[in-house]
């Protein structure tokens, strides 16, 4: 067997989504589309009519607008994140696992962004929160962590994107020289004229490494300040020093779960079975486990020193989630979080695909419900016994809660179709000049060589 | 300010006269259910004990303008902020309603405005020209009713003289009938605020948050 | 711009930024906002009266120019004139010393009411369906007067009658004037928490028959049998801002003060010691200290003079008012009445008060005369820190006679019976001044239906409710804000007082001073009013009133000043008063009084439950649940806003298994009513109380519909001896009928301060 023929079907395989399209895509964009627009027409009459119609109130002024914030950036670590640790260990059964899960991070991103847009009463006058010059010598207030929030999101995006786009450069010449017409015109420019020239694989190798440094620390602090959203502000259970590391472990397991859902995904619709390997799945979810282990200490770490501590207003929000009017929600957290992951992910026989999508759901939506439960307890219960208030979601928010797991989905089903979801040239390492971008198969991951 | 907690009576005068003096919209009775109402100054009621041993009290609660104001570093365009005189301003132009800074005051005294406030006509014709109308999206709260202050101070200029202890009377204060209700300059060791404020009675609201607000609460006594 | 200059600028700014930030202080980020880009405007403050309760608070104006829409001659336009912005409380004001209570704030909003009659009507559809058409005031004035000149020239006069709420001013003085010269008899009057019955005894006590001024500010002890006098009860601003001088305006000594009542009412909220008690036996309780007083010596049982000696025993040392004894008929426990007793004695001066519910049992007069003698035994009357009555000026009275009649004036009641006895209408024309009895009487006396009968209604008030939306004809008042206004109070002052004030600002609409219009009726009729107004105008009349003001000479140009200090307070001349100021000396002796027991309308097997209406903080009876800013004021002890509801103790509460919002109907002999229920630790477990003022059918658009209205459910049982409306003596049985449906609008979350206790 030359080495050829699985360059060959490997090519094929990966680009033929871009090449074929069925009536499913178009039924899937379409339906994903009319959810999307759902949402777009909330907004606008969110905007039109008043913040009104949403369902908050005095005093619980954050909900699920805040909620679907800090689930989004959160899912957005699957991609960057553990792409850029994967790579800086060389651990060479992330080849395929890569691309899909950076994609993640640039679409969770620009979702998340979104969110503190929608939520501003007047969304109109955002541009109020970025510095620039005005003869009124206004600037934004560098003390709030609002404006850090603008300056952590706006880089992590930025270096996330980059993230993804350099790699893509390869692919990118891959399809234009496999297709014609407009389609090639467009892909010749993202390609930025590449032609795999020995001294632009070394660019390219230096730029990649260059951003695997320097994307773990934004990544990681980006989470540690929308942690500060809430740490920074003098309310009972927020005011705690282990949000940090608790938002980002949470960000971290939120956007694993996102990144097995998306891969089970990819792998069922685009037949990509023989790269996507139950050996993925398992690594991912040993992962996932882990951090499902160490959520479960920030929580009840979380807990037993607000418990010991035994503050009045602190004990006031720990009661009504624990025992009173949301301790539904809080123990489907602690369910899907924790005893799920660690009943699925760490039972060997139970680690199967369909385990790991199972606990990845599950981890899903306790996710969202954990930053739910640390939002809107604490505001309707803040100090002053008199001013404690509930919220009731309504459709305005749950509308647009859900057009943006549309979009997300949207924004993936279209990525995929344009771009080959899986790195095409990290796969073919062996053609690669530069071995040492890509790391060798082993004998524990033997997928270097499947396609070798 | 002072607050007398012991001759305040919970009669709500304060709060309608807030109303009135700072255009504060009434929200109606739909939205007043969903918390919508926005009340400025309110007056806190605790029961204590049980029947027949119960006791209530009240308490006004407005803005406290604390000195170490945590709704002030969170706001993002500085729509609140402080002011040279130690008062705790808001900007209404200049806030984009992101509403941090309600959650960030402990004291849930700042009010988001949900909707473009609106008047069944003729009703506007009570709207005081000297403050502004909030429009929606924005945040408000009590001001220490700041264009009384103004007013004042443009009159005590224009007459050539200081200002008098007690002559500054914001709209709660002007009305309070027990005169429960004390404003004036805390900078000035001789006024009856900063008298009040040194009583043996007096207290400050969530003190152990140290937000160092500037209303003194003086307790309740009992006596039989 | 050029990416260089741009850059440039951002250096620029971003540098000066932080400069600015550098040279600032802590918290002192930014000095964007000049100070002087505040310019306030430039007000003119003038006088007024406030109009809303019979106390009678004097008002400074803020008024400012606007833009107003109008109809000036016919044409609709926008017209620059000075309107009222803001009333504050008028500092020179003996009454209210510049303060002012939530419902005088929001008297404003009575002036620029969107649902306000802006010109005269005339009903066009059937009766009471609310349709109708406007007229001229020409046309509507011609047709009041050939009503009236009919029953004239029928020699019927006796006809027509005139319906409004008692509240003393020269108004009042003007209608009662102009009835008595056209020869129909005195106005009907009817408040739903009026006092009347206490007016009889202190007519009987200390023979005066006026409601009290409290000498809280220099009182020690004050001991309050259900008086809600910080709340609705009286002169509300004047007492309490009386109240913050008793507690803290006196360096070194804080008055105590003491609520006997058995719903915890916002005064009770302020007492040191909170005295529930069995409904009805409130003056059982007071002379149950009185006998602790007598028998232990601190006070001879003669030294309550004729208070004293018109209760039955009180010579014998009340005997029957052991604390035992007491303690078994009130539920107070003995040694409570013993130490409480002995600190009233102790801690002079001391005084008893008494208001609304305990007159409002079949034997309130008896609880009003018990209470007076404790407070006579004490030397109160008269004394510093005691009780007082304020100097009342003679009615201006010019026709012979007019005074005379004033006690012949028939009930309500009385009224509704006539008119609903088979035969000739007694009443051919009824004319109707700001009062609601179709709201504020029990359905039982079937008012509505009475009134439904009389052949031409006329009524002048602002606003169409369920009264007056049955007149004939509605001839608008100009609110107080637009009109000479004037008010004598009855309480709140130790000095004699007359608030009056001109019109603050120009009328918005096309209404007119129904004094005004009386006066202008009367030169019109065919067969003049004898004799005939010497007065063109109410201001007219209202100088002559102050010009014959028999005030010392110093005060020679009362009305000159009153127009711009708001009014005249002084002292009168003793002998120019009505009643003598401290008649508190013996007259003849009415019979002697004793307790009997209150009477209630059911019995306590089907109906367990006592019904306790209660005047609302924001709308008392509920002649102001049309105001906006009243409607949406949390109430001081539920919080709630636009809401009616029940108040329920928790134990009665958990045993019948209901929850805070839960629907309960609430049953009584008239009839049932529905509203959500509020957990109250500070309510009697036999008791449920409910807040009147909601209910409206007809009432504007932020009443109409609303709520409920206590008041339908009132049994119309009466106080025995003055024939007032017994409203606490109702009994009531109540189930749970739903869930929390939404009615129930509050504004607080947190009951208690502290976290409730767990397990
Ligand atoms: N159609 C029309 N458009 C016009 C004009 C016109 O005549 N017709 N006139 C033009 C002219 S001349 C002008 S000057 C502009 C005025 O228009 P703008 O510049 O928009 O001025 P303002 O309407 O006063 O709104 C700015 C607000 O920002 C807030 N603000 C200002 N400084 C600070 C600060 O330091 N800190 C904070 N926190 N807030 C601050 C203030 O509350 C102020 O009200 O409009 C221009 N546009
Ligand atoms: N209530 C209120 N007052 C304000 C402000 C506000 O926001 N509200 N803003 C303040 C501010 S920031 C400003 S800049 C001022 C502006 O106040 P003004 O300087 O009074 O500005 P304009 O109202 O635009 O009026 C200018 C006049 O110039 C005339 N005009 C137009 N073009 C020309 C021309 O080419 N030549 C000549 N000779 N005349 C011309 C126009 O018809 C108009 O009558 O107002 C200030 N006053
Ligand atoms: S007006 Fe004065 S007495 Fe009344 S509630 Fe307000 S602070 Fe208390
Ligand atoms: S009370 Fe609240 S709004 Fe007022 S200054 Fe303090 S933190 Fe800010
Ligand atoms: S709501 Fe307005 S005032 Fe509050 S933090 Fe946001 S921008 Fe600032
Ligand atoms: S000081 Fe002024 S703004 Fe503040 S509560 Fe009092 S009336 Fe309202
Ligand atoms: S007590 Fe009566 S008269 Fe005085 S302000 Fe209140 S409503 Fe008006
Ligand atoms: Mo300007």
């Amino acid at each position: 067997m030359t080495s050829a023929a699985p360059h060959q079907r490997l090519r094929d395989d990966l680009l033929r989504p871009l090449l074929e399209t069925s009536w499913r895509f178009y039924l899937l964009v379409g339906v994903l589309g009319v959810f999307v627009l759902a949402g777009l027409v909330a907004w606008a009459t969110q905007m039109w009519f008043g913040f009104g119609i949403s369902g908050i109130r005095w005093p619980v002024y954050w909900g699920f607008f805040v909620t679907n914030f800090v689930f989004w950036i959160g899912i957005s670590h699957a991609g960057t994140l553990i792409s850029a640790i994967l790579r800086l260990v060389n651990a060479g059964w992330r080849r395929p696992v890569t691309r899909c899960a950076e994609v993640i991070t640039a679409f969770s991103l620009v979702i998340g962004a979104m969110f503190p847009l929608i939520h501003l009463g007047r969304p109109w006058l955002a541009f109020w929160l970025a510095p620039y010059p005005s003869e009124r010598l206004l600037w934004p207030n560098f003390r709030s962590p609002l404006v850090w929030d603008f300056f952590a999101i706006n880089t992590y995006l930025t270096g996330s994107v980059l993230f993804l786009f350099l790699p893509m450069i390869p692919d990118f010449a891959a399809v234009r020289d496999r297709s014609s017409g407009l389609r090639r015109r467009v892909y010749r420019v993202l390609a930025l004229g590449w032609r795999g020239t020995p001294k632009q694989w070394h660019r390219l190798e230096a730029a990649m490494s260059i951003m695997a440094v320097a994307i773990v620390p934004v990544a990681v602090s980006v989470h540690t300040i929308v942690s500060f959203d809430f740490s920074m502000a003098p309310v009972p259970m927020w005011q705690s020093t282990i949000f940090g590391p608790y938002f980002v472990a949470g960000a971290i397991f939120s956007g694993i779960a996102g990144l097995i859902i998306a891969m089970a995904a990819l792998r069922k619709f685009l037949h990509l079975e023989d790269y996507l390997h139950p050996v993925h799945f398992q690594n991912l979810g040993k992962l996932m486990l882990v951090m499902a282990l160490l959520w479960g200490y920030f929580v009840f770490n979380e807990r037993l020193v607000t418990y010991y501590g035994n503050g009045p207003s602190e004990m006031a929000v720990f009661w009504r989630t624990q025992r009173e009017s949301f301790a539904p929600l809080y123990w489907t957290m602690v369910t899907c979080n924790f005893v799920l992951p660690l009943v699925i992910l760490g039972i060997t026989r139970f680690r199967t695909i369909t385990g790991c999508v199972i606990a990845s759901f599950g981890v899903v939506v306790g996710m969202w419900l954990e930053r739910f439960l640390i939002i809107v307890p604490s505001l309707g219960h803040k100090y002053l016994p008199y001013s404690y208030g509930t919220y009731r979601p309504q459709p305005v928010e749950i509308i647009i809660t859900v057009a943006t797991f549309a979009a997300m989905c949207l924004l993936y089903v279209l990525f995929a179709k344009f771009v080959p979801i899986i790195s095409i040239w990290e796969m073919r390492a062996v053609q690669h000049p530069s071995p040492a971008l890509i790391p060798p198969a082993t004998a524990e991951h033997p997928l270097g060589e499947t396609h070798a | 300010m002072a607050v007398d907690l012991d001759s305040c009576t919970g009669c709500g005068a304060c709060v309608t006269a807030c109303h009135a003096e700072n255009n504060i919209s009434t929200v109606g009775a739909e939205q007043a259910a969903i918390g919508r109402a926005k009340h400025w100054i309110r007056v806190e009621r605790y029961w204590e004990g049980d029947f027949p041993d119960v006791r209530l009290k009240f308490r006004p609660v407005m803005c406290q303008q604390c000195d170490a104001a945590p709704c002030e570093p969170v706001c993002p365009t500085y729509a609140s902020h402080h002011t040279e005189e130690g008062l705790n301003a808001q900007v209404y132009n200049r806030c984009i309603g992101t509403r941090y800074c309600a959650n960030a005051c402990p004291y849930n005294v700042r009010f988001f405005d949900f909707f473009n406030p609106s008047w069944d006509k003729p009703l506007h014709l009570q709207l005081n020209p000297d403050v502004s109308l909030r429009e929606v999206g924005v945040m408000e709260k009590c001001t220490f009713c700041v264009q009384r202050i103004k007013s004042a101070k443009t009159q005590a200029q224009a007459e050539d003289r200081e200002l008098k202890d007690g002559e500054i009377q914001p709209a709660c204060v002007q009305s309070c009938p027990p005169k429960a209700l004390v404003f004036g300059d805390l900078n000035d060791p001789e006024s009856q605020v900063s008298r009040l404020s040194r009583s043996t009675r007096g207290s400050t609201l969530l003190e152990d948050i140290g937000t160092r607000p500037k209303v003194n609460y003086l307790a309740r006594q009992t006596q039989l | 711009m050029d990416r260089r200059s741009f850059i440039k600028l951002t250096a620029v700014t971003g540098a000066s930024a932080t400069l600015a930030n550098c040279g600032n202080p802590e918290n002192q980020l930014i000095r964007f906002v000049p100070d002087d880009d505040l310019v306030p405007g430039v007000a003119v403050w003038k006088p007024s009266v406030c109009p809303l309760c019979s106390a009678g608070c004097g008002l400074s104006v803020r008024v400012m120019e606007a833009d107003v829409e109008t109809v000036r001659g016919g044409q609709a336009g926008v017209v620059r004139m000075g309107v009222a912005k803001k009333l504050e409380g008028n500092p020179l004001h003996p009454v209210n010393q510049g303060a002012l209570c939530a419902r005088g704030q929001a008297a404003l909003q009575v002036t620029f009411h969107p649902d306000r009659i802006t010109q005269p009507l005339k009903r066009s559809g059937s009766r009471g369906d609310g349709r109708y058409e406007a007229i001229t005031w020409d046309a509507a004035l011609a047709e009041l007067t050939s009503k009236l000149d009919a029953l004239a020239a029928a020699g019927n006069q006796r006809a027509l009658t005139f319906l409004s709420r008692r509240v003393g001013s020269q108004r009042q003085a003007l209608v009662e004037e102009f009835l008595a010269r056209f020869g129909a008899p005195p106005q009907v009057t009817f408040e739903l928490f009026g006092d009347d019955v206490l007016r009889r005894a202190n007519a009987l006590s200390f023979g005066r028959e006026q409601v009290p001024t409290v000498d809280l500010a220099r009182a020690r002890y004050v001991v309050s049998f259900g008086a809600d006098f910080l709340g609705t009860w009286n002169s509300p601003v004047a007492q309490g801002a009386a109240y913050g001088v008793m507690r803290q305006g006196r360096p070194g000594l804080r008055g105590a003060f003491v609520q006997v009542e058995s719903r915890m009412s916002q005064t009770g909220a302020n007492a040191d010691e909170w005295v529930p008690v069995t409904p009805g036996t409130e003056g059982v309780l007071a002379l149950g200290l009185a006998q602790v007083i007598v028998s232990a010596k601190l006070r001879l049982a003669s030294a309550a003079g004729r208070a004293g000696a018109l209760i039955d025993g009180w010579s014998g040392g009340l005997v029957d008012f052991t604390p035992e004894r007491v303690a078994a008929v009130t539920g107070v426990p003995a040694p409570r009445i013993e130490r409480l007793a002995r600190a009233f004695a102790g801690q002079t001066p001391s005084v008893a008060v008494i208001g609304g519910a305990p007159l409002a049992h079949t034997n309130g007069l008896f609880n009003a005369l018990a209470v007076n003698a404790l407070s006579a035994l004490v030397g109160s009357v008269g004394q510093p820190g005691g009780l007082h009555f304020t100097p009342q000026p003679p009615p201006l009275s010019m026709s012979p006679g007019a005074a005379a009649r004033a006690t012949a004036s028939p009930s309500i009641e009385k009224l509704a019976a006539d008119l609903l006895t088979p035969g000739e209408a007694p009443v051919q024309l009824l004319m109707i001044d700001g009062a609601n009895p179709v709201f504020t009487t029990p359905r039982a006396w079937k008012v509505r239906d009475a009134i439904g009968k009389v052949p031409y209604i006329v009524s002048f008030g602002h606003f169409l409710d369920e009264t007056s939306i049955l007149a004939d004809l509605i001839l608008p008042d100009h609110t107080f804000l637009e009109s000479w206004v004037d008010a004598i109070p009855e309480s709140g002052s130790l000095a004699g007082v007359l608030s009056m004030a001109p019109p603050a600002m120009r009328p918005l609409y096309q209404t007119r001073s129904t004094p005004d219009v009386l006066l202008e009726v009367g030169r019109a009729l065919a067969m003049p009013l004898a004799p005939a107004f010497a007065w063109q105008t109410y201001d007219e009349m209202l100088k002559m009133a102050f010009a014959s003001l028999p005030v010392t000479a110093a005060d020679a140009d009362a009305w000159t000043a009153a127009q711009t200090q708001g009014g005249w307070w002084g002292d009168f001349p003793a002998s120019a008063l009505v009643r003598p100021p401290t008649d508190m000396a013996p007259s003849p002796a009415a019979s002697v009084v004793a307790y009997a027991e209150p009477q209630f309308d059911s019995a306590a097997e089907d109906y367990p439950f006592h019904f306790l209406p209660y005047p609302s903080s924001a709308f008392l009876d509920g002649s102001l649940a049309h105001l906006p800013w009243l409607q949406e004021m949390p109430d001081p002890l539920t919080s709630a806003m636009w809401s009616s509801w029940i108040e329920i103790n928790p134990a009665t509460a958990e045993r019948l298994g209901i929850a805070l919002g839960d629907m309960v109907d609430v049953a009584s002999v008239q009839g049932t009513l529905r509203a959500p229920a509020v957990i109250s630790p500070g309510i009697a477990p036999d008791i449920i109380a409910m807040p009147a003022g909601q209910g409206h059918q007809t009432y504007t658009r932020y009443a109409s519909g609303r709520g409920e209205n206590p008041i339908a459910l009132l049994a119309p049982l009466t106080e025995a001896s003055t024939g007032a409306l017994a409203w606490a003596a109702t009994r009531v049985r109540i189930s749970r009928v739903g869930d929390p449906d939404g009615r129930l609008i509050l504004f607080a979350g947190g009951m208690r301060e502290e976290a409730e206790p767990r397990r």
